[in-house]
C-alpha cells in the first residue's frame, strides 16, 4: 500500500464507523422501545374518550412528549454506556485502532451512529405520534359536525377550526427538536464517561445521577443566588457545576407546548445552541480523555 | 542496508498501580529489532510483556521511556499503521456481520472502495479457505474460522507487516496447522510477521528469528538455527540400516574419538498422527 496515501481526517472511515455502530445497535433488538412507545399511545388514547377534546388532546400530547422524553433519553445512555467496554471487552477495538484510523474518528463514528440511531427513532415515535393525534382530530372532527348538523355552518366551522386549533400546531415540531437535542447531549456525556469507565453499567449509574443533578440544579442554582450570601465562590461554583452537568430542565418545554404557549424563536435556538455546545464540550472531553488511553 | 520492519529502541513500560505509589514494570529497557521479510517469535511465560510489547509497536500503549518504529516511521504516528496488520489474541469481532461484512468493514477503514475492495475480499476469503462461508455471521464461526476470519482482515490493506497475537489459541491441531500454513504463505509473498506465542514446537517450525522475554526483559535473541544448534553434535538419521551397519559405525565413531550420545528409533509426532488420523475420515467422507 502506498504509505504516503493516507488523509489524516477520512469522512470515510468514520461513516464506515458510523453505519457499523448503528448495525450494531438496532441488531441488538434496541428498537422494541420504540414498539412500546406505540403500545403506550394508542393505549393511553383509548382511555382519554370520556375527556372534553381539548383535554384529550393536550393528555394525548403530553403523553407522546414525556414518553417520547424518557424514551431518547434512556435510549440514549444506554446505547452509547456499551460501546466502548464491549469493543474492549471483544479486543475489537484493537483491530480498529491497528488501522489508520485516528482514535478522534472512531469516537465521532461510535457517537454518530448513536445520533443516528436516536434520529430514526425521533421519526418513528413523532409519526407514530402524529398518525394518532390525526386519527383522533378525524374522529372529533366528524363527531362534532355530526352533532351540530343542525346548527348555522359559520357556528360548525368555527367549531371545527376550534378542534384542528387545539390538535396539531407547529411547536410540537420545536418540541421534539428540542426532546432530540436533549437526547444527543445525554449521549455525548455517557460518551465522555465511557471512556474512563471500565464497565458499561458503572457509566450508566453515573448517567442516571447526572440526569437527576440536570434536573434539579436549575432549582438548587435559584435557591442559592436568591440568598444573601452568594459571593464569587458559589457562584463559580454554580458555574462549574452547570459546565459539567447541564441543566437538563432548560430542555423541558414541553410543558409550555402541550398547553399551546408558543416558544419564541430566540429561546428555540438558544436551546438547541446550547445543546449543541454541550455535545461538542462534552465530544471534545471524551476525545481528550480517550486521545492517550492505554487500551 | 534495508530499514528495519520493526524496531524498539531502548523501551520501558511502567503500569502504576491505582491508588498506590508503585507501578508494574510491563517491560525494560527491551531493544529489539524485526529484519523486513522475516518470520519473529516473540516468546515468554503469561505476563512477560509479550502483548505489552506488541500494542507498543502498534501505538495502542504509549511507551514511558524510548520509542518504537515500523518501517522508520514513528509508532506513535496513526499513518505508521498503513503498513501493520494486527490480530489479538483470542478476538470476537462484531457477531451480527458476516464474514464478507468484516472485511468490507475493515477494507473501509483502510480507505479501500468499489471493485477494489470486492476483488480483496474474494481473494482473502479464497486466501484464508472460507469462501463458502461468506455470506455467514460470525457468531456461527468456529474458533478457528474466527481466526483465520481475523487473519483476512489484518491482511485487507495488503500491509507489509503483520503482527499476531498467539495466532493459534484455543484452535485445534488442523485449524493451527491452517493458520501455520498461511503464515508461511505470508513470508512466502515478502510480508513480514511478528508473533508472540506459547507454543514453542509451532514457533520453532515457522520462526527465522526468535527473542524469549522474562519479567519484562529480553533475556535470549537471535537466529532460530543458532539459538538451537548444539555447537558439538551431530544428527544423523538413516532408513533401513541393518543393526549390523548401525554397530559400524558406533565403532567406527569410537575408534575417532567421538561418542555416540543417543540411539533409537525416529520418532513421529503426535500432532502428525492425529493429523492423519482426523483427515483421513474427513477425506473419505469428502469422496462419499
Amino acid at each position: 500500500m502506498n504509505s504516503s496515501s493516507h488523509r489524516a481526517f477520512s469522512l470515510g472511515r468514520i461513516a464506515a464507523i458510523t453505519v457499523n455502530t448503528l448495525t450494531e445497535l438496532t441488531r441488538l433488538k434496541i428498537f422494541y422501545v420504540l414498539l412500546f412507545f406505540a403500545l403506550f399511545l394508542i393505549g393511553s388514547s383509548i382511555f382519554m374518550a370520556r375527556l372534553t377534546f381539548q383535554q384529550e388532546f393536550q393528555v394525548l400530547k403530553d403523553i407522546a412528549l414525556g414518553s417520547m422524553n424518557i424514551f431518547t433519553s434512556v435510549l440514549a445512555v444506554v446505547a452509547t454506556a456499551r460501546l466502548i467496554p464491549q469493543d474492549l471487552e471483544d479486543r475489537t477495538i484493537y483491530t480498529i485502532l491497528a488501522k489508520p484510523v485516528p482514535r478522534s474518528e472512531y469516537l465521532f463514528g461510535k457517537l454518530a451512529g448513536v445520533l443516528l440511531l436516536l434520529a430514526l427513532s425521533v421519526i418513528i415515535m413523532s409519526a407514530l405520534f402524529f398518525v394518532v393525534l390525526n386519527i383522533r382530530e378525524q374522529t372529533v372532527l366528524s363527531d362534532t359536525a355530526r352533532q351540530m348538523g343542525a346548527a348555522p355552518a359559520e357556528q360548525v366551522a368555527e367549531a371545527l377550526d376550534a378542534v384542528r386549533a387545539s390538535a396539531f400546531n407547529v411547536n410540537l415540531l420545536s418540541g421534539i427538536a428540542i426532546i432530540f437535542i436533549k437526547a444527543c447531549l445525554l449521549a455525548s456525556l455517557t460518551l465522555f464517561v465511557s471512556t474512563f469507565a471500565t464497565t458499561s453499567i458503572f457509566t450508566t449509574i453515573v448517567m442516571v445521577f447526572v440526569y437527576f443533578i440536570g434536573h434539579l440544579e436549575g432549582i438548587a442554582r435559584e435557591y442559592w443566588l436568591q440568598a444573601n450570601s452568594a459571593g464569587w465562590m458559589t457562584k463559580a461554583f454554580l458555574g462549574l457545576v452547570a459546565l459539567l452537568f447541564p441543566d437538563l430542565q432548560l430542555f423541558n418545554l414541553s410543558d409550555d407546548i402541550v398547553v399551546g404557549t408558543a416558544i419564541p424563536l430566540a429561546l428555540f435556538v438558544k436551546t438547541i445552541a446550547l445543546g449543541s455546545f454541550y455535545i461538542v464540550f462534552y465530544l471534545l472531553l471524551a476525545w481528550a480523555v480517550f486521545y492517550r488511553k492505554e487500551l | 542496508m534495508t530499514e528495519p520492519a520493526v524496531a524498539v529502541i531502548g523501551v520501558t513500560k511502567l503500569f502504576p498501580i491505582p491508588f498506590q505509589w508503585r507501578s508494574i514494570v510491563a517491560v525494560r529497557d527491551l531493544n529489539l529489532q524485526v529484519s523486513a521479510g522475516q518470520i519473529y517469535g516473540l516468546l515468554g511465560p503469561n505476563g512477560s510483556g509479550k502483548s505489552t510489547t506488541l500494542k507498543i509497536i502498534l501505538g495502542l500503549v504509549s511507551p514511558t521511556q524510548g520509542r518504537s518504529e515500523i518501517f522508520g516511521r514513528d509508532s506513535s504516528l496513526v499513518a505508521s499503521r498503513e503498513a501493520v496488520g494486527f490480530l489479538p489474541e483470542s478476538p470476537y469481532f462484531y457477531k451480527y456481520l458476516t464474514g464478507a461484512e468484516t472485511l468490507r468493514f475493515y477494507g473501509k477503514l483502510c480507505g479501500l472502495r468499489g471493485a477494489k475492495l470486492r476483488s480483496r475480499i474474494d481473494e482473502l476469503l479464497e486466501l484464508v479457505g472460507l469462501t463458502s462461508a461468506r455470506n455467514r455471521r460470525l457468531g456461527g464461526y468456529s474458533k478457528g474460522m474466527l481466526q483465520r476470519i481475523g487473519l483476512a482482515q489484518a491482511l485487507i490493506q495488503e500491509p507489509k507487516l503483520v503482527v499476531l497475537d498467539e495466532p493459534t489459541a484455543g484452535v485445534d491441531p488442523a485449524g493451527a496447522r491452517e493458520i501455520r500454513d498461511l503464515i508461511l504463505d505470508l513470508k512466502r509473498r515478502g510480508i513480514t510477521v511478528l508473533l508472540s506465542s506459547h507454543l514453542l514446537g509451532q514457533v520453532q517450525e515457522i520462526c527465522d528469528r526468535v527473542g524469549i522475554l522474562a519479567d519484562g526483559a529480553l533475556v535470549r535473541e537471535g537466529a532460530l538455527d543458532d539459538l538451537l544448534a548444539i555447537e558439538n553434535q551431530t544428527d544423523l538419521v538413516l532408513e533401513d540400516a541393518s543393526p549390523e551397519l548401525v554397530g559400524e559405525i558406533e565403532t567406527l565413531a569410537a575408534k575417532s574419538g567421538a561418542r555416540v550420545i543417543e540411539r533409537g528409533r525416529s520418532r513421529t509426532s503426535l500432532e502428525r498422527i492425529f493429523l492423519e488420523a482426523t483427515e483421513k475420515p474427513k477425506k473419505e467422507i469428502a469422496d462419499e
